[in-house]
């Protein structure tokens, strides 16, 4: 653990030196979030029906979202993986004592989490301060915001799972390029990050309710607000947890198949 | 007025001091600290026409920020720098015309298409005329080689072939004046003789000057009668190979062929060594002289045969950066 | 000039050396591009305008802003990507050879797989037009012809801002993205939209407007104010401290070093 861990710390140090680039992500995070509310109230105010969700519970989803981005979007390539996978470094990856998967997972999430840590805060703080309809409602309960903290986790770690395998097929078919590109579009569409679910088309709702990629960011930040409620959500976390059990499982066993491979061929 | 002027030119950098460990990259997050460094500090030398320069130093000591001023790239803060009667940094439209740099580590080529395709966009960028384009690319072609793979994508080439082709793209407009960082860096042998016959050859016809940085000796030894070796920022030493050599060629490796066994002690053997067939000595002739060495030797031994060696440079280069501290 | 269309030519040749992944990635552009267009069909699923503007309107607005954006892309990559040349060090190589550094930088890289994103923007563009009903007059063809230069020339001057800022540092240039990202998914909607402060930056600071707001309103019929067809010739006047700021890099580049 403490070994994961350390990838981490690295990571974070790494971060910290780039000031600048957090400053303007922190930046851009705030301007997209400010654009994207003044959209949708601006549809909400052009239309005599109600939209799919409350003004304040969209607006707080609006600036999770954005607070949280680092730790929700889907289209991300980790370049030293990717690298070591084309150059064929990868044969001293091989050679660690460590399990190559949680190796992977550790440096994906450290990088997503030493991002997050540096610019989630001064987003939400301003949008705490904004005033209504732009700002961020507190937590509907405390139980929702208890509900929110255990289900962003379980959604980082989730979409840990899904990237991390996404580099996993990436090893076997060696085209980072193309159709997981699309896939990974999809995912992000797929997840709510885009654009909440409840704005879908009623169809692609339920496309989007059978699959993972909801749990990532959908559940928590509706859950924040009480747009799900705390019953509800609670078995929602079920699923949510199953499915990391499940995509860990598949990443793990695809990646051993594909080194067994690796072996037989003699590298 | 020389060819090439330099006098007096320094140049600073800012950077800033990263201190490791995590509780530093925080207070460096919010507070940073600077310091300023020289990268050179009153370099000052002249080169004339037709001269090859190797111009030596460790890593660090200023080599790349000297030849950035003498490009036109960067303008130093103070002193001045004339080159065929430019100053390469406020001219540098005009100037750069008559220059050709070879970066060992860079390339200039396209990396998927063939290196001749990359000629003839160079053909647009120093507008050279059609028929001269075509005499220079085919004496170059001729000279370095590359008739066999000028026409394959630069990704399939090996180093050396490479190499040659970057060179020719920096002679097809003829330049009087060449820089050459590290030219034959990761070359194997036979292309970094390849590539220093054809800059004697191309010196000699051409009489084109050549500024050459390099941390491999066999290149200065075969290219340059004239050093110029710089060390934290400062012109150390300027002036012939030889004279440099002589000064640090006191030492002599004498290789004896011998059935017999050699007892001997002596002021100025620095060492002994058996080899299989006999004995490895090295002198120091200032204390011992070669004729009164051998003579001792065959007192002692009936000498089958002997070779002699001089000290190689690159012990010189050593001992002189040990000299100067750098 | 000529330099640039031979490069052109080469970046070309270079791309296709790899023909199977230039078509995925091609492909895969179209579709990764979809999720902006997707977020425009499922606000509209939901409602029925957007401060009075129909969906047709809205799409015309983003296909004209996202053209300028891929053409910038594809024929202008060399400043987009000129942190790439700076750290390379290949800047000082053009440095060495005596064309105008602007036109060396600007042949230095194309990127042909964004055409994709030019020719779905087209489609897009006119899909709208044709769903618009819009009487066509000589002038309206004008206005929107004017409006995609614009739209072209503005992401031009914001790429050369920060490629700018690159010979200064090349750290935090993620701040592009505010304007180029930003600015692109804001003037996707017609810019009234949004609140005062917005529309008086994006009018003033970085003219996004008058691309394609002031001139669209002309161009449906919302406002009659034949000036407002013209407003897109402002945006060329926009250019000229952008090449100033260039100018100025240059200078300081060669002064600090990299």
């Amino acid at each position: 653990m403490r070994f994961y861990l350390s990838y981490f710390k690295l990571r974070f140090i790494t971060q910290l030196q780039y000031r600048k680039a957090a400053l303007a992500g922190i930046a851009t995070q705030f301007f997209f979030g400010l654009v994207y509310i003044m959209v949708y109230l601006a549809f909400y105010e052009s239309s005599s029906n109600n939209g799919p969700m409350e003004v304040g519970q969209l607006v707080s989803y609006l600036w999770l979202n954005q607070a949280f981005f680092a730790l929700i979007y889907m289209y991300y390539k980790d370049n030293e993986i990717f690298n070591m996978i084309k150059n064929g470094n990868i044969a001293y990856e091989l050679l660690r004592p460590k399990k190559i998967y949680f190796m992977w997972f550790s440096k994906i999430i450290g990088q997503r989490l030493a991002d997050v840590a540096l610019r989630f805060l001064p987003v939400l703080i301003v949008a705490f301060i904004l005033p209504y309809p732009y700002g961020l409602s507190l937590p509907s309960s405390f139980l929702s915001l208890i509900m929110f903290l255990i289900t962003l986790t379980i959604g980082a770690l989730l979409m840990t799972a899904i990237i991390t395998l996404y580099h996993v097929l990436t090893l076997s078919t060696l085209n980072e390029k193309g159709i997981t590109n699309i896939f990974m579009a999809l995912a992000d569409i797929l997840s709510g990050g885009v654009i909440p679910i409840p704005f879908f088309p009623v169809f692609l709702q339920k496309i989007a309710n059978v699959l993972p990629f909801r749990y990532i960011c959908d559940l928590p930040f509706r859950l924040y607000s009480g747009n799900i409620s705390v019953s509800d959500g609670l078995f929602q976390m079920l699923i949510q947890v199953i499915w990391f059990i499940i995509l860990v499982l598949i990443g793990n066993v695809i990646l051993k198949k594909i080194l067994k491979k690796v072996v037989v061929q003699g590298g | 007025m020389s060819f090439i002027y330099v006098n007096n030119i320094s140049k600073q950098f800012k950077v800033v001091k990263r201190p490791s460990g995590l509780k530093n990259a925080i207070r460096s997050f919010f507070k940073r600290d600077y310091k300023i460094v020289d990268a050179i500090k009153n370099v000052s030398f002249k080169i004339n026409k037709g001269e090859i320069v190797g111009y030596i130093g460790p890593n660090g000591a200023g080599k790349s920020t000297t030849i950035k001023i003498l490009s036109g790239i960067l303008v130093p803060d103070s002193g001045t720098c004339k080159i065929k009667g430019y100053v390469p940094y406020n001219q540098r439209d005009k100037y750069v015309k008559h220059i050709g740099v070879v970066f060992g580590q860079r390339s200039q080529l396209w990396w998927d298409i063939p290196a001749e395709d990359t000629f003839d966009l160079l053909k647009n960028v120093y507008d050279i005329p059609e028929d001269e384009f075509i005499k220079t690319k085919n004496e170059l072609i001729e000279k370095l080689n590359l008739k066999e793979f000028v026409n394959v994508p630069v990704r399939q080439l090996s180093l050396g072939q490479r190499m040659r082709c970057e060179i020719a793209a920096s002679l097809l407009h003829s330049p009087d004046i060449l820089f050459l960082d590290e030219p034959t860096i990761g070359l194997d042998a036979v292309s970094k003789q390849i590539v220093r016959d054809f800059i004697k050859k191309l010196n000699k016809e051409k009489k084109i000057t050549v500024i050459l940085t390099t941390h491999d000796m066999a290149d200065i030894e075969a290219l340059a009668k004239r050093i110029i070796l710089i060390g934290k920022g400062s012109v150390l030493y300027d002036g012939s190979l030889k004279k440099l050599k002589s000064k640090y060629d006191n030492n002599k490796y004498i290789n004896i062929i011998t059935k017999d066994k050699i007892n001997i002690k002596n002021k100025g053997i620095i060492k002994k060594e058996r080899t299989n067939n006999g004995y490895k000595f090295i002198i120091d002739s200032k204390v011992i002289n070669i004729s009164a060495f051998l003579n001792l030797i065959s007192k002692n031994a009936t000498i089958d045969d002997v070779e002699i060696d001089n000290e190689n440079i690159d012990n010189i280069i050593v001992k002189l950066y040990e000299e100067y501290k750098i | 000039m000529k330099l640039y269309v031979k490069s052109l030519s080469m970046h070309l040749k270079s791309m296709l050396e790899y023909k199977a992944s230039f078509i995925i990635a091609f492909l895969s552009q179209i579709m990764v591009f979809f999720s902006y267009y997707f977020i425009i069909l499922s606000l509209f699923d939901k409602f029925d305008n957007i401060k009075g503007f129909t969906l047709y309107e809205v799409l015309l607005c983003f296909s004209i802003i996202q053209f300028g954006y891929a053409f910038c892309e594809t024929f202008a990559r060399g400043i987009d990507r000129f942190d790439r040349l700076i750290i390379s060090g290949d800047f000082d190589r053009l440095l060495l050879r005596p064309k105008n550094i602007f036109i060396q930088v600007l042949s230095s890289d194309a990127d042909f797989i964004k055409i994709s994103r030019l020719i779905q923007a087209l489609i897009i563009m006119i899909i709208s037009l044709i769903n618009l009903n819009i009487s066509i007059t000589p002038l309206k063809v004008i206005t929107l012809f004017l409006m995609i230069i614009s739209a072209i020339v503005i992401f031009f001057g914001i790429f050369l801002l920060a490629a700018s800022y690159c010979f200064i540092t090349i750290q935090g240039l993620e701040v592009r993205n505010l304007f180029t990202d930003g600015g692109k998914h804001m003037a996707q909607y017609p810019i009234g939209v949004f609140k005062k402060g917005f529309l008086l930056f994006f009018t003033f600071v970085i003219p996004y407007a008058f691309v394609n707001y002031y001139p669209l309103l002309y161009f449906i019929g919302k406002s009659n104010n034949v000036l407002y067809a013209f407003t897109p010739l402002i945006v060329f006047v926009y250019l000229i401290p952008c090449f100033l700021a260039f100018k100025l890099g240059m200078k300081k580049y060669q002064s600090v070093g990299s």
